[in-house]
């Protein structure tokens, strides 16, 4: 690995923090799954797949240890793994924005079933039901960001990453 | 209109529906899976006061009342309005003397039978005895 390669991998885990604390306010609405759909496609899986444990991390030293974080360490790189898997055989946003959008609805549901590792199925179930309205949210918001903002973003990256590669 | 708006719009349109759809059906008067309720008796007569905390997947009262039947000594007696509580920490509310267990939830009397009460996460149910 080079050290622009490092330096690369530290610029995009901030940008993904940055932006996620930007959209805060709004409750599950995000642009997190839509950068890491793009940068997974722009700069590769390899790289990216740093990006989301560093980011899980850095969630950690932000929000304090907590058990729901533990999730982010396999929700986030699994997402970098699937879309790397669809960006072989489609570079459609369409495709992007269905996963996003899928990967928003079972937000929930993963996070229910860690959950209930700790504290029960009870608790798991009680959790997701009470958070469906959020996943609604969650997803819906993603497949519409996913669906208007790939394209346009994606452009833009890949022109710095010709300049900075 | 091109593609994608009409894509945007039905989006906008099926996550409305749905968020409606859950108001309507998943909102449910009993709460389902795991809550911390409080059990409080008090008996001063007898100089009982008691506290309990249960962490519980029960819906209604009653369950919850059976379950920690040894715990709580507590006996029903099923009458035609329902399932009433005669009994609590081993007293048995002495209907000649005018005596009933009142249920408080939430400091509030309760209206329904230890049957038709939901449980909810923190809540606080206090059977109290009383005069009538």
């Amino acid at each position: 690995m080079r050290v622009r390669d490092i330096v690369l991998i530290a610029i995009l885990s901030a940008t993904i923090t940055a932006s996620k604390m930007a959209l805060s306010f709004i409750p599950n609405v995000e642009i997190v799954t839509l950068l890491f759909i793009i940068y997974t496609i722009v700069f590769g899986f390899k790289k990216v797949i740093f990006v989301s444990i560093i980011f899980s991390t850095t969630e950690i030293f932000l929000w304090g240890f907590n058990t729901w974080l533990l999730g982010y360490y396999i929700i986030w790189p699994l997402l970098v793994i699937l879309t790397n898997v669809i960006g072989k055989t489609t570079e459609s946003e369409y495709s992007f924005a269905l996963l996003a959008g899928i990967f928003g609805l079972s937000f929930g549901l993963f996070f229910a079933i860690t959950e209930s590792l700790f504290y029960g199925l009870g608790f798991g179930i009680t959790y997701w039901i009470r958070g469906l309205l959020f996943d609604i949210v969650h997803g819906f918001s993603n497949f519409i960001l996913v669906l208007i903002l790939f394209k346009p973003i994606k452009n833009v990256i890949e022109k710095q990453s010709e300049r900075f590669i | 209109m091109n593609k994608k708006t009409i894509v945007v719009i039905v989006a906008l349109l099926v996550a409305i529906a749905l968020v409606f759809g859950y108001q309507t059906f998943l909102s449910p008067e009993a709460e389902l899976g795991a809550k911390e309720v409080e059990i409080q008796i008090v008996n001063q007569k007898e100089n009982i006061e008691e506290n309990f905390t249960y962490n519980t997947d029960d819906e209604f009262l009653v369950d919850l009342l059976e379950k920690n039947k040894d715990e709580l000594g507590v006996e029903f007696e099923d009458s035609d309005f329902g399932m009433m509580v005669t009994t609590m920490m081993e007293y048995e509310a002495d209907v000649d003397k005018q005596e009933f267990w009142l249920i408080k939830v939430n400091g509030e009397d309760a209206e329904t039978g230890v049957s038709e009460i939901p449980l909810k996460d923190g809540d606080k149910y206090k059977f109290e005895l009383s005069n009538f």
